[in-house]
């Protein structure tokens, strides 16, 4: 156990210790959070209005808050995958530099390299997951807050729900990678596809009916619903507080992935945590097993 | 001396590329072994098998009395491998690095800290252990580097051409731990070289051409076998040189001449005892063995 946390800190160090990798996961929350606030805050305000009819006049604070909570919980839910892979670079550059050949003639398991690399990789994101969730708490704060505590509490949770995901999702990928070349490769398509996938860049909402379908196998896009679902509950409440129609609120909730469907049938909460926490489980399981049965050339 | 590596018909193929071909050969305990040959002649493969990092086709591996096939943790924790380019981690500091290969061994705390002041003393780092491996220089680094083949006590050394790049001085420093090493602690030493005089000073010598053994036995064997004997011979004329029916050349102030063996150079001698007043008898190098041997002349690494 003492070697695997000594691994462990080695990985940990070489992360925080390597500014390119460092910056590189720790600046891209950032980048969306500005990027979003620039350029997409606007068209979800002037959506969200678009979308309520004219007798009703909402406080532009809960505008603010229900556009800050799309925002950040786009950020949260492409950041925990996206710094996950990042972190899990040391892996594949420790097989590209050769520097796996020093550990490997060690008597050290393989399973155990790949465990620390693992909880690394998973420490690292959630310590800078966790700080973009409360550099995006104190943007919502300041731009409008609905969310109860226990809002925080969950969206806290997903984050670390997300990370494990992220963390288990990266490791299985890059189990088969070995170059640097490869691991641009990967982390470009990442970046820019999986926002997409999930629902954080645009909903699936207004993906067409077979794509829907499609990404409705994504386990990803139900970490997003959570983090949205979490950071919007309080804003939403607070329309309806305000007189907004329920269906009305039903059909943005829709509108954001707040509601998901499965073929039809609403997917609840507590089933998302199961279907992303099982995808975490057989992500690991995949990953120790691909670690044991792994052959020497 | 027991044999403490015992290679027996390991074959290894990467496609049709024929890497390894039926070599054995042993390892005598605390002795210095050098493995010579071109890149591509099968010296890395077979180091790479001995380590566990390769799998192997066929044949039989047994390191100090353990199987490779069955005991391999046993195997690596009895080795130390210096590798051709340094594989520590460049933005860590050195005594991180150090840190974090002894966890790999079991060696934590005040153990490490011991084994640590020992290394550091005897390759003279203590003054490097806060700096990042990657500010080190080649000679420096090369020196941190055989301090983690080190970390765990090994029994045996495995050098993957450990000297290449170094300035002379440096190359001289890491030899000079090496050999108290093997003097203190008896430690066999297993060379892979480019540099042929390295190769001189080894107690048994391996030649792979093309993933075979192409010759092997000690340098004076090889050089006996494979190389031939030099007369230098000073304060003579050419004509009387020439009188002695040898093969030579002219050197600035005396001639070399070419005799097949040492028997051959002390029957001249006696036959002709005053042209022999100023002389010296030299053996043929290990350059001439590889060359004889191969048919390549390696220089750096690089056949020419």
């Amino acid at each position: 156990m003492k070697t695997i946390f000594a691994m462990i800190k080695r990985n940990m160090k070489l992360f925080f210790n390597d500014k390119g990798m460092f910056f590189t996961a720790l600046i891209t929350p950032g980048i969306l959070l500005v990027l979003y606030a620039t350029f997409l805050g606007n068209i979800f305000e002037d959506s969200f209005y678009a979308g309520l009819p004219d007798t009703i006049k909402l406080p532009e604070k809960v505008i603010n808050g229900l556009v800050g909570g799309q925002l950040i919980s786009s950020i949260l839910a492409v950041s925990c995958v996206t710094v996950a892979f990042c972190a899990n670079n040391l892996m594949v550059q420790d097989r590209a530099n050769g520097s796996i050949k020093d550990l490997t003639i060690s008597p050290v398991k393989s399973s155990r390299l790949a465990i620390s690399y693992y909880v690394a990789t998973l420490l690292s994101t959630l310590i800078i997951c966790l700080a973009a969730a409360g550099l995006c708490l104190v943007y919502v704060g300041a731009n409008g807050w609905y969310m109860s505590v226990s809002d925080v509490i969950f969206l806290l949770l997903d984050v670390v729900l997300l990370s494990f995901f992220g963390t288990a999702l990266s490791s299985v990928i890059n189990f088969f990678l070995s170059t640097q070349g490869q691991i641009s490769a990967v982390g470009t398509i990442i970046s820019a596809g999986y926002g997409f996938i999930c629902g954080a860049y645009m909903p699936i909402s207004s993906f067409s009916d077979g794509l829907q379908k499609v990404l409705a196998f994504l386990p990803g896009t139900y970490g997003t619903s959570l983090v949205r679902t979490h950071s919007l509950r309080g804003a939403l409440a607070e329309m309806q507080s305000q007189g907004v129609p329920a269906e009305i609120v039903g059909s943005i909730q829709d509108s954001l992935d707040c509601n998901l469907y499965f073929f039809g049938g609403q997917v609840s909460v507590p089933t998302m945590y199961l279907i992303l926490g099982g995808s975490v489980a057989v992500l690991v399981g995949a990953y120790v097993l691909m670690n044991a049965m792994k052959k020497r050339v | 001396m027991r044999d403490i590596i015992k290679i027996d018909h390991l074959s290894k193929s990467f496609g049709d590329v024929k890497a390894v071909q039926d070599l054995s050969f042993c390892v005598k305990e605390g002795e210095l072994f050098a493995f010579l040959g071109i890149n591509g002649a099968g010296k890395s493969t077979t180091i790479n098998i001995m380590c566990g990092q390769l799998s192997k086709d066929d044949g039989k591996i047994v390191i100090d009395d353990a199987d490779l096939d069955s005991n391999l943790d046993h195997i690596k924790r009895g080795l130390g491998v210096v590798f051709q380019n340094s594989v520590l981690d460049s933005a860590l500091s050195v005594y991180d690095n150090l840190q974090s290969r002894a966890a790999l061994y079991g060696l934590f705390g005040s153990e490490f800290k011991k084994r640590l002041d020992e290394l550091a003393k005897l390759l003279e780092f203590d003054d490097l252990l806060k700096r990042s491996v990657g500010k080190l220089s080649g000679g420096q680094r090369r020196r941190i580097d055989i301090a983690r083949a080190l970390i765990n006590h090994p029994k045996i050394l495995i050098l993957d051409e450990p000297t290449t790049g170094l300035d002379p001085q440096t190359r001289k420093n890491i030899w000079r731990v090496i050999s108290d090493l093997r003097r203190t602690e008896n430690m066999t030493v297993f060379l892979t070289t480019h540099y042929m005089e390295e190769a001189a000073e080894a107690d048994y010598i391996v030649i792979l051409d093309g993933g075979k053994i192409a010759a092997e036995g000690t340098p004076l064997m090889l050089k006996n076998t494979y190389s031939q004997d030099f007369i230098t011979l000073y304060g003579i004329d050419e004509e009387k040189v020439k009188a002695l029916s040898c093969e030579y050349e002219k050197i600035r102030d005396a001639f070399r001449l070419s005799v097949p063996n040492t028997a051959k150079a002390t029957e001249l001698i006696i036959k002709h005892p005053d042209l022999f007043t100023d002389y010296e008898i030299t053996k043929g190098k290990m350059d001439d063995v590889f060359l004889n041997v191969t048919g390549k002349k390696l220089e750096g690494g690089t056949v020419k």
